[in-house]
């Protein structure tokens, strides 16, 4: 049997930071099943230049920027899962993860212009998201507007709502912060245990 | 009396788009007010995104010395500023949000150290807009842009004043063709310019 692909996309400027060390632990409780494997790509050192914004995926269904995206446009596409880890800098994700999230347009421009599929039908309702993200300040509407753009990314890498999950911890600013968050850890271990459990089901039915 | 000055960021990559078109119009109209205005395009300068570091807690002093922190200065002493973004995947580009978590260590020199403060009577006659266009028709497309600029206006100390949205790009093939936005944006540079002028506060703000 095939393995369960997990794309696992550490966004944070920071390494080891507060949302990669919630990256991890679930990454960790996935791993615990033989039928997974991860594949972890750190955005910092991923080389994502910004989208300009030129309409040209619109046309070539490509884009004319050659960067870490060549490869990273394909990971997400071979992966079953993908998840996104991202702090919340100044009420939204990082500029960093947001230069992923836009340039994913070469994905919208082959969904809804060129009415092009993303991946094989085969594949289609078996593809799944995680958005993880922290945040240092304690109130509780500071991932709202963090959701749309996340929510639109995985729409367009035909990730449906349904099939997203969310890991958000709230009031954890310096390095370790999370480490001492009372449920943080259980959190992690809970979402891949039930993650890796649908994906079975859906799968290998 | 200072000469009012207004300087209009443009976040977005394409040069003469939509969204420049539409700064130019505010500019324009807070020139012909006597205001001095200048137009910065993000996409031009250089200047790196927020490592993360939190190395400006100690003492507001960000560790990277580029572009953006000299743009921050000019942004402290202006009276107004006009904050100019297409919507990409339903948020503020790419090079706006790096810009605007560049400002951190203003955050923590406000918020934290309590130094460099303006003072809320200084804030009131201090004016922001935000304008903005997306391709889609949809209600809630400029919404998740509102916390990140109404941050921005709290940490630079200006009034985050009504600005223009014009969504719908794509069906009316562009700027040219929506009914109100220039004519719109125009207006509000010169109602800016004068108010400031006038020492009036501004009676439209955007309440989060």
């Amino acid at each position: 049997m095939k393995p369960i692909r997990v794309l696992a996309i550490a966004g944070s400027p920071r390494r080891h930071g507060n949302s990669e060390v919630l990256l991890d632990w679930v990454i960790e409780g996935m791993m615990r099943d033989p039928s997974i494997s991860v594949s972890k790509v750190v955005l910092a050192d991923a080389d994502i230049q910004p989208c300009r914004g030129c309409n040209a995926c619109e046309r070539l269904n490509r884009c004319i920027t050659r960067d870490g995206m060549d490869t990273l446009h394909d990971q997400i596409i071979e992966a079953d899962c993908v998840i996104l880890a991202a702090p919340i800098y100044c009420m939204s994700i990082c500029a960093q993860a947001k230069a992923l999230v836009d340039r994913a347009q070469v994905f919208r421009s082959r969904k809804y212009v060129l009415n092009l599929p993303i991946i094989p039908p085969e594949r289609v309702g078996k593809r799944f998201g995680v958005f993880i993200s922290t945040a240092g300040q304690d109130w509780d509407y500071v991932f709202d507007a963090a959701i749309p753009v996340v929510k639109c990314f995985f729409h367009v890498i035909e990730i449906k709502n349904r099939d997203l999950s969310y890991l958000m911890i709230r009031h954890v600013d310096e390095k370790g912060a999370v480490m001492s968050h009372p449920t943080a850890k259980n959190d992690a271990y809970a979402l891949a245990q039930s993650l890796v459990q649908t994906m079975k089901e859906r799968i290998y039915p | 009396m200072n000469p009012i000055s207004v300087i209009g960021l443009c976040g977005s990559p394409r040069r003469k788009g939509n969204t420049e078109q539409l700064l130019d119009r505010f500019l324009k109209g807070a020139s012909d007010a006597g205001g001095i205005t200048e137009k910065v395009i993000l996409s031009g300068l250089s200047y790196s995104s927020c490592k993360g570091c939190n190395a400006c807690h100690v003492n507001g002093v960000c560790i990277m010395d580029d572009a953006a922190g000299d743009l921050y200065g000019k942004l402290l002493s202006a009276d107004c500023i006009v904050i100019g973004s297409p919507i990409y995947t339903m948020g503020i580009t790419t090079e706006l949000k790096s810009f605007i978590d560049r400002a951190h260590y203003l955050w923590v020199r406000f918020f934290v150290l309590g130094t460099h403060v303006i003072s809320p009577e200084q804030k009131k006659l201090r004016r922001a807009y935000f304008i903005s266009t997306a391709g889609m028709d949809q209600e809630d497309v400029f919404d998740t842009a509102f916390p990140m600029i109404n941050a921005l206006c709290n940490i630079l100390g200006f009034t985050h004043c009504v600005g223009v949205l014009a969504k719908n790009m794509d069906g009316y093939g562009g700027i040219a063709g929506h009914p109100t936005a220039l004519d719109e944006a125009y207006h509000l540079g010169t109602e800016a310019v004068k108010g400031i002028m006038d020492k009036k506060p501004c009676l439209r703000r955007i309440k989060r």
